[in-house]
């Protein structure tokens, strides 16, 4: 199976104030299609660099990124905006809702970007959400709905352009377990029916357990792989 | 992203944060107002200007005088001939010579004296057709072709010294003209002496009031044939001369033209062409300066706004740094963040625009409804006796394209000034955006 997401010693350094970070010292990794992958780590192991750096938020300073075999760094600012459009989905710990647009719109926005026509775009959305189990929400705006609620109109803006693949930074984080869990079994689940890469960086190791594989992230590089 | 969604966002922006959009939106409306108000205003008052001084000269009569300003003065004289080449040029409908005769003393029958300061000796028949509206004359002897080389017409002011008294003369009536004929040489000082000649004439016809009209005033003259003039002057080896050339044009417009033609018919700086239009082009040229540059003013209070707009949306961009990261995260370009913000200060521009363009014409009708108030009943004693100068009353013109140049200038103004904070926004690091508080 060819890679779908790969690493080659990827190095990050970012200032804090007056302190550099060195948050990425030679990570390396590869992700198949259609894996379930967990970046597991402590606080400050430089998971969310990681998860950025693959994302094509941001651009490391070292080594090379390729997601389907494009790397990332010839990419222009314009380009790698593309690749974030249509070939990865990103899902935050604090949801990262747009307040004042409907759950609609929200997860309807990265269609928008797209130019696809309103009409395609709404019932994307609305099918969208109706997957993610909030079919009767859709006109709430963010204020108005649940930790986990929000969190699933993230997942459904994720996945509405049908990207590649998902990266979730801490996507339980914010919730409570038994909502927390809600949304990993939802994450499982489109994994499974939609066949969709998924890589989820979180600090908790039951999280990371559900996980077909689970790269140990210590000071900056990967430290181990557990296969389920 | 699509322009409909765009707009849509940028309406709702403004829709949440409404005393701010209103207050930006208001400094832009005073902009505007200001910039149309002074514009419409002083476009009005070009016009009527322009209008009262077209009204107050002959547009159509070019005069050919002797001597030019700066050359120092000729005495060039003019012939038929020059006359007869000037009919030729095209654009020109009729020519009139005049002999200025001077300063002469009349007496009528009952013994009564009055002085005319501006005795002339014309071609009636030609002057007539020169002058149709001007010289206008109360006459009990046919038309001027049938009258005998004794003739005089007599101007208003000339025949009524006092207003309130009987005239000089009446058409009809025999009045006697005294006038200098020669100077004498002699052998002691101050070695010439004037030589005076007193003539008969009958007055064929009186004229009514008529004013100036800018450069002449026939209510002072007194007119006699120019046949009789050259009589009377005649000097024999010389063709008869006469002192300046009345030329009626076809069209005023083509008078810069044909006073070209004119002058190329005489050795240069010879004579001199006084042109009401090229005069009144002049007037005009000077007053859409002067509009341009009060409107140029008023323009500084829309750069005001647009540093205001530049402010709000610092502080804007600064308040959805978070919101920025969140679109880039999802896939939003750097251009599409520019336009996000461009487009709300276009907004802003648009909608002062179309506030601003009624209410500055509102703002020149309330100042031209006040400058009209202040000078009502005020008598203006101008050389323009026209009853129409007696109140200032300018009425502003709205120019449909002036409200669209305005409205395009404010939304551009707004964007030029927007530019600076968007490109801040659309250069933000979607990473540290994010993680923005």
């Amino acid at each position: 199976m060819p890679a779908i997401l790969e690493a080659r010693e990827v190095e990050k350094t970012y200032r804090m104030g007056k302190v550099l970070v060195s948050a990425l010292r030679g990570a390396t990794l590869k992700v198949e299609q259609g894996e379930f992958v967990a970046i597991f780590g402590s606080s400050g192991s430089g998971k969310s660099t990681l998860l950025h750096v693959l994302g094509g938020l941001d651009r490391p300073d070292k080594g090379s990124v390729y997601i389907d075999r494009i790397d990332l760094s010839t990419l222009n600012d314009a380009k790698l905006a593309e690749v974030r459009l249509h070939k990865i989905g990103f899902v935050f710990q604090f949801f990262n809702l747009l307040p004042r647009l409907t759950a609609l719109r929200n997860v309807e926005l990265p269609l928008t970007l797209a130019d696809v026509s309103e009409k395609e775009s709404i019932q994307k959305a609305t099918d969208m959400l109706e997957l993610v189990g909030l079919k009767e929400r859709i006109k709430h705006r963010p204020t108005e709905l649940s930790g986990g609620e929000q969190q699933r109109v993230a997942i459904a803006r994720a996945l509405i352009n049908d990207p590649k693949i998902v990266l979730a930074d801490e996507p339980t984080g914010n919730l409570d377990t038994t909502t927390g869990w809600e949304i990993v079994r939802l994450l499982k689940r489109l994994n499974e029916e939609k066949r969709q890469t998924f890589v989820i960086v979180t600090h908790d190791q039951s999280v990371a357990e559900t996980a077909n594989r689970m790269l140990h992230l210590k000071d900056g590089v990967i430290q181990g792989v557990k296969r389920r | 992203m699509r322009r409909k969604q765009i707009l849509t966002m940028a309406w709702a922006n403004m829709k949440q944060r409404r005393l701010r959009t209103s207050l930006t939106t208001l400094g832009v409306i005073i902009g505007i107002t200001a910039v149309i108000g002074l514009a419409s205003l002083g476009e009005g008052f070009r016009v009527t200007v322009t209008q009262r001084m077209e009204q107050g000269f002959e547009l159509n009569v070019l005069t050919v005088i002797p001597g030019s300003l700066f050359a120092g003065l000729s005495r060039e004289r003019f012939t038929d001939e020059n006359v007869y080449n000037i009919l030729q040029i095209n654009g020109v409908e009729m020519a009139a010579q005049v002999m200025q005769i001077g300063n002469v003393t009349l007496h009528n029958e009952e013994g009564n004296e009055v002085r005319a300061f501006v005795a002339t000796a014309v071609n009636f028949t030609e002057f007539v057709r020169v002058f149709p509206d001007r010289f206008e004359f109360e006459t009990i002897n046919g038309s001027p072709e049938q009258w005998k080389n004794d003739t005089m017409v007599i101007g208003y002011k000339v025949n009524h010294p006092n207003e309130t008294e009987a005239p000089f003369a009446r058409a009809g009536d025999n009045v006697n003209m005294t006038f200098l004929l020669k100077m004498k040489q002699i052998s002691t000082p101050p070695y010439s002496v004037p030589v005076f000649e007193t003539r008969n004439f009958t007055v064929d016809g009186t004229l009514s009031k008529k004013g100036t009209s800018g450069l002449t005033n026939f209510d002072y003259w007194i007119f006699i044939p120019l046949d009789t003039a050259r009589e009377i002057y005649a000097i024999p080896d010389k063709p008869p001369e006469s002192d300046l050339i009345f030329v009626k044009v076809k069209d005023p417009d083509q008078s810069e033209r044909i006073a070209d033609d004119i002058e190329a018919l005489f050795p240069p700086y010879r004579i001199s062409i006084l042109a009401p239009m090229t005069f009144i082009r002049q007037v005009d040229y000077i007053l859409s300066l002067i509009q341009l540059f009060l409107t140029s003013i008023a323009s500084i209070s829309l750069l005001v706004a647009g540093i205001g707009i530049m402010n709000i949306t610092t502080v804007s961009v600064m308040e959805r740094t978070r919101e920025i990261g969140i679109m880039k995260a999802i896939g939003a370009k750097n251009t599409t963040i520019l336009t996000m913000f461009l487009a709300e200060t276009a907004l802003i521009g648009l909608l002062g625009g179309l506030i601003g363009v009624p209410t500055g014409y509102g703002l020149s009708y309330l100042l031209s409804y006040m400058v009209s108030r202040f000078t009502m009943g005020q008598q203006q004693d101008t050389v323009f006796h026209t009853p129409e100068t007696q109140r200032a009353v300018v009425t502003p013109i709205f120019s449909p394209a002036w409200a669209v140049g305005a409205i395009l200038f404010g939304i551009i103004i707004c964007i030029l000034f927007g530019l600076y904070p968007a490109r801040k926004a659309a250069k933000l690091n979607p990473v540290e955006a994010l993680r923005y508080e």
